[in-house]
């Protein structure tokens, strides 16, 4: 249905919920908004699938990591802002340090000897 | 958990949840258009843009809301909902299949109930698998009460020096009259050992248990235990009744304690409402002292297995036990009279330990094989009604093949099309359950009072209300069958052939195949059933024709015991003179005889005879029934006296009748009459006292009960025996003996209003009684029968219908080339021959191997009756073509232009 640019790179699983939840440590956002900011912040090479993000969305809600209410947007339509809660913030801390060990481990192997360089 | 309670919070307000879903998804389209419009897009084209990116709507939500996760409940509510949608759509064949699923699941869940409780219930008492029953096998002396009983010194020398009980316990049951307050009745008791309550470890309610210190002293013991549900009712749950006095058989008691509720005492179809101790047998059970009697088998003993001891190492370790009890035993009367033969046989007689854990029932040795009959029939019924489903299933799936296809190309999963029919098919079941589980407590409520006598009305002993145990196994039946006739159908259907389906073209030959095969399976099943269901019948009325060996009409009977209110005796006899003169001065009343044991009741009192000329072969059974009568008794039956004379009332001399069999075996040819013969007293055991003169040969009768053929019987003048206690009158009336009835009630109250009178009926309703446990299987294997017969038909129906409409074109085609109608219906109804007769030689060969297993059932005629097998055969053929006929017919009117036509 879709087409793909080439330069785009297909998410990891998993990491979606990581990318929102680290989107919301500068405050509260809607869906459409989330969704925005990774693609422009990754410079427009992740593309959140919308099929992918309010699913993502509904899960960090059901575990207790972000908060949702219906508030009015800048342009006054009603909209679902989420949140992050105390839990989500530690699950973030969780993920990316998770995450961080899991990239050095890439890094290692695919160039090994640019670890000293960097 | 958190999360778990936050998603079944979602699922309270799950609508809500969607709506709020559709509009953040809205939201998110307007925020993307206007983006895009602000890319320099027209409003149209970023309109698109924007849904091109937010992809498949639909998709989106579904995936959103999997993240709630309650898609597996939410499809399963889908398919039930659909389910319900298309059952309403087509409610013949709803119908059609909700009976026949509340008829086999029904017939099993009735038979199961009385299964379970007849058979299956252990006693509410500690660790009922430790108990076993503890019996002696072999050659017995003296009487015997029933062939588990033994004597009470047994029972003490068992209880005393045995290594393998960690207790016993022996009980005795007896009907005693209670009196308290102004009330006198004739209620259940137990006679039982002191350590009966602890050994059961049935617990009191209030008060104390009977205890082995309340059973020490013969006579010496007046305190008493109530029942539940005797304190209930008769005593109003009175919390003060410890400590007062109530009367039984004109003894004081003094009550000590009311037993757990639900215990009525260890014999299933026996409801004890007393506990009495053995001690007080004595009192109880007055004109017998049994209590040091080794000649008399009479209590019902029980013994709580160690822990860790088997049935086996137990039965081992007691015989070295049974032997020396044996040794002292030899020395008794009676067996130092034996030949060496015979003592060297009683010597042998074993000990035998059978399981206790139910208790002991004469209710369930009746029972046992009839109702395992009848479950295996309820299962073939179920079975057949499975089949039946399935057909109807596959009937169904045909029509729905269109259906399926289109649901198949539009991209639903076979395996979700699966999962909706078994919903259909469970759905189903549920209410086909429902309907059999009200069916079948209906049907159980019928079958029980139909097989206990009105006069226990009220005090069942067996109770009607459903319990989790039926319920369960109804559930069970449920999703089995559910499975067994969803499965195949389901699966069948979910692989439709997509294109020729679609484009209209008939496929699915295999199909056809299953559902004859299903039909001759179904007729296999029904004969098996007429065939099973014709042998009860015919076995029925076999037992209804042979009669006892007189006419039973306007003959009726009623009991009397006199001890209960202190007669006995000269004064008893006396009682019994006088009754016998009033009633045979009643209007309508043409003659009346007594008789100490009940015809036809399944008693008997068999005691070893010694004859005139007669040596006895060792090992042979000496023991006739004998009989303590009145005169008259055998011309008030209508049983003709064949030689000599009846009794006088002034008889004096020891007399004797006998009837023909006795005669032929013990005189050979001679003239019985005034040759002399001899009881064996069990006591004494005076073998060689011919004081017996033989006055009178009556004709054959059947005594203990229809089936058995006549054997040797003596009688003996009533009067001539020192004990009178129990007595049966018969009466033949020249009137209807209903009539009769009330004027028999006040004459016996007229002489005295304490003596109840017994079992008062018509020997007719008598014998109807006797036969209740063959008229339940005859009655319920007919109905079977004739259900299974009726869903085989329509399942044959079905099949031929649809086989035919299927063929319309072909047979049009045929016809329009000059097939005559003949032809035509030759044509179909050759197919119902062929799958009919493959089912019924299956089904004869079936009933051929399986009958056997029901010949102790029968009566006059073999397992393997040939007029049985062809009729039951002839009838179901007979049916199967009246079926095939309709839809064979209709298929020879096709009209050949209107059926090419149509397609």
């Amino acid at each position: 249905m879709k087409e793909k640019t080439p330069s785009r790179i297909e998410l990891l699983q998993g990491t979606l919920d990581l990318l929102i939840l680290r989107t919301l440590v500068t405050g509260r956002a809607h869906g459409h908004a989330i969704a925005k900011h990774i693609q422009r912040t990754s410079e427009e090479l992740l593309q959140v699938e919308t099929g992918s993000l309010y699913p993502a969305l509904q899960r960090l809600e059901a575990q207790g990591w972000i908060a949702a209410s219906w508030e009015t947007s800048d342009k006054g339509k009603r909209a679902k802002y989420y949140q992050l809660t105390t839990g989500g913030r530690k699950q973030l801390a969780s993920e990316h340090s998770k995450w961080k060990a899991f990239s050095r481990a890439m890094q290692l192997i695919l160039s090994p000897g640019e670890e000293e360089a960097q | 958990m958190s999360s778990f309670f936050r998603k079944l919070s979602w699922l309270g307000r799950r609508r809500q949840k969607e709506a709020e879903l559709a509009e953040e998804l809205d939201f998110h389209l307007e925020e993307e258009t206007e983006e895009r419009r602000a890319d320099g897009l027209t409003e149209e084209e970023a309109g698109y843009a924007a849904r091109r990116d937010l992809g498949n709507y639909t998709l989106v939500q579904e995936d959103t809301r999997a993240a709630w996760g309650w898609t597996l409940l939410e499809q399963f509510i889908q398919d039930v909902r659909y389910a319900f949608r298309s059952l309403r759509k087509s409610p013949l064949f709803t119908v059609v299949a909700v009976l026949t699923l509340a008829f086999g699941v029904g017939a099993n869940t009735a038979i199961f109930r009385l299964m379970d409780q007849v058979l299956l219930q252990l006693l509410p008492v500690k660790h009922p698998e430790q108990l076993v029953l503890v019996a002696e096998r072999g050659i017995r002396f003296g009487d015997s009460w029933g062939d588990n009983d033994i004597s009470y010194p047994m029972y003490r020398d068992f209880r005393d020096g045995n290594q393998v009980f960690s207790g016993m316990f022996c009980r005795y049951p007896t009907s005693v009259s209670l009196g308290y307050g102004d009330r006198t009745d004739r209620v259940a008791a137990e006679l039982v050992s002191g350590s009966y309550f602890p050994v059961l470890g049935v617990t009191p309610v209030i008060g104390r248990t009977l205890t082995p210190d309340d059973d020490r002293v013969p006579g010496g013991h007046p305190v008493v235990m109530l029942s539940y549900s005797l304190w209930q009712k008769r005593f109003s749950s009175d919390q003060s009744i410890i400590g007062r006095q109530i009367v039984i058989n004109g003894y004081t008691f003094s009550v000590v304690g009311v037993s757990q509720a639900g215990f009525d005492g260890v014999e299933l179809g026996y409801k004890s409402k007393l506990f009495i101790p053995m001690m007080m047998q004595a009192q109880m059970t007055p004109l017998s002292d049994r209590l040091e009697a080794r000649s008399l088998s009479w209590v019902t003993a029980f013994g709580r297995l160690k822990p860790g001891v088997d049935i086996a190492q137990a039965k081992a370790s007691l015989q070295p036990l049974m032997h020396n009890i044996l040794e002292v035993e030899v020395q008794e009367p009676t067996p130092q009279h034996y030949s060496d033969y015979d003592r060297a046989q009683f010597l042998k007689n074993s000990v035998d330990l059978l399981p206790g854990s139910q208790g002991w029932s004469s209710l369930r040795e009746h029972l046992q094989t009839p109702l395992w009959v009848l479950a295996a029939l309820s299962g073939a019924v179920l079975l057949l009604a499975c089949a039946n489903l399935a057909n109807l299933l596959l009937a169904r799936a045909t029509t729905r093949e269109r259906e399926m296809a289109i649901r198949l190309a539009i991209g639903a999963g076979r395996r979700r099309i699966i999962r909706l029919l078994l919903v259909e098919s469970l759905l189903l079941s549920v209410i086909g359950t429902a309907v059999g589980l009200g069916l079948a407590f209906l049907a159980d409520r019928v079958l029980l009072a139909a097989y206990f006598p009105a006069d226990s009305a009220g005090d069942f002993p067996i109770s009607s209300v459903p319990d989790v145990r039926v319920l369960v196994f109804a559930l069970g039946t449920m999703l089995l069958t559910a499975l067994v006739f969803g499965l195949a159908p389901a699966i069948q259907n979910s692989q439709a052939d997509i294109v020729p389906t679609l484009k209209d073209r008939t496929v699915g030959g295999k199909q056809v195949f299953l559902r004859k095969l299903l039909v001759s399976g179904e007729m296999a099943l029904a004969l098996l059933l007429l065939i099973g269901a014709s042998l009860f019948l015919r076995t029925l009325a076999n037992l209804e024709n042979t009669g006892p060996g007189f006419s039973t009409e306007h003959l009726m009977a009623f009991s009397v015991d006199p001890s209960l209110n202190g007669y006995v005796n000269d004064r008893a006899k006396d009682f019994f003179r006088r009754l016998n003169d009033d009633l045979q001065a009643l209007p309508g009343v043409s003659s009346v005889g007594l008789t100490a044991i009940p015809i036809l009741q399944g008693r008997g009192w068999s005691n070893p005879v010694i004859a005139e000329g007669y040596s006895a072969d060792p090992g042979q059974d000496q023991r006739p029934i004998c009989d303590m009568i009145s005169p008259k008794l055998f011309t008030t039956l209508g049983v003709p006296i064949v030689a000599g004379r009846d009794f006088t009332v002034l008889e004096t001399r020891p007399v004797a009748l006998i009837n023909e069999t006795f005669a032929r075996k013990y005189f050979l040819g001679r003239n019985p009459v005034g040759l002399h013969i001899g009881l064996v007293d069990d006591r004494t055991a005076t073998p060689d006292t011919l004081n017996l003169e033989v006055v009178g040969v009556v004709k054959d009768l059947k005594f203990k009960n229809l089936r058995d053929p006549a054997s040797p019987q003596a009688y003996f003048p009533y009067w001539q025996d020192e004990k009178s206690r129990f007595m049966t009158f018969y009466l033949r009336t020249r009137v209807d003996p209903q009539q009769v009835m009330r004027g028999v009630r006040e004459q016996v109250r007229h002489l005295d209003p304490n003596i109840p009178v017994v079992d008062i009926r018509t020997i007719d309703e008598q014998i109807g009684l006797s036969l209740k446990s063959e008229r339940l299987v005859a009655s319920l294997s007919g109905a079977f029968g004739a259900l299974a017969t009726a869903l085989a038909l329509i399942g044959l129906y079905g099949v031929m219908a649809y086989s035919v409409a299927r063929r319309r074109r072909e047979i049009g085609i045929r016809v329009a080339l000059g097939a005559l109608q003949s032809d035509v219906l030759w044509m179909v109804m050759q197919q119902v021959v062929v799958f009919s007769s493959a089912g019924l030689v299956v089904g004869g060969l079936l009933a051929f191997a399986l009958s056997s297993l029901i010949r102790s059932q029968l009566y006059g005629l073999q397992p393997h009756d040939p007029f049985t097998y062809v009729s039951a055969a002839v009838v179901l053929a007979g049916a199967a073509c009246a079926a095939g006929l309709i839809p064979s017919w209709r298929a020879s009117r096709v009209d050949p232009m209107h059926a090419l036509r149509q397609e």
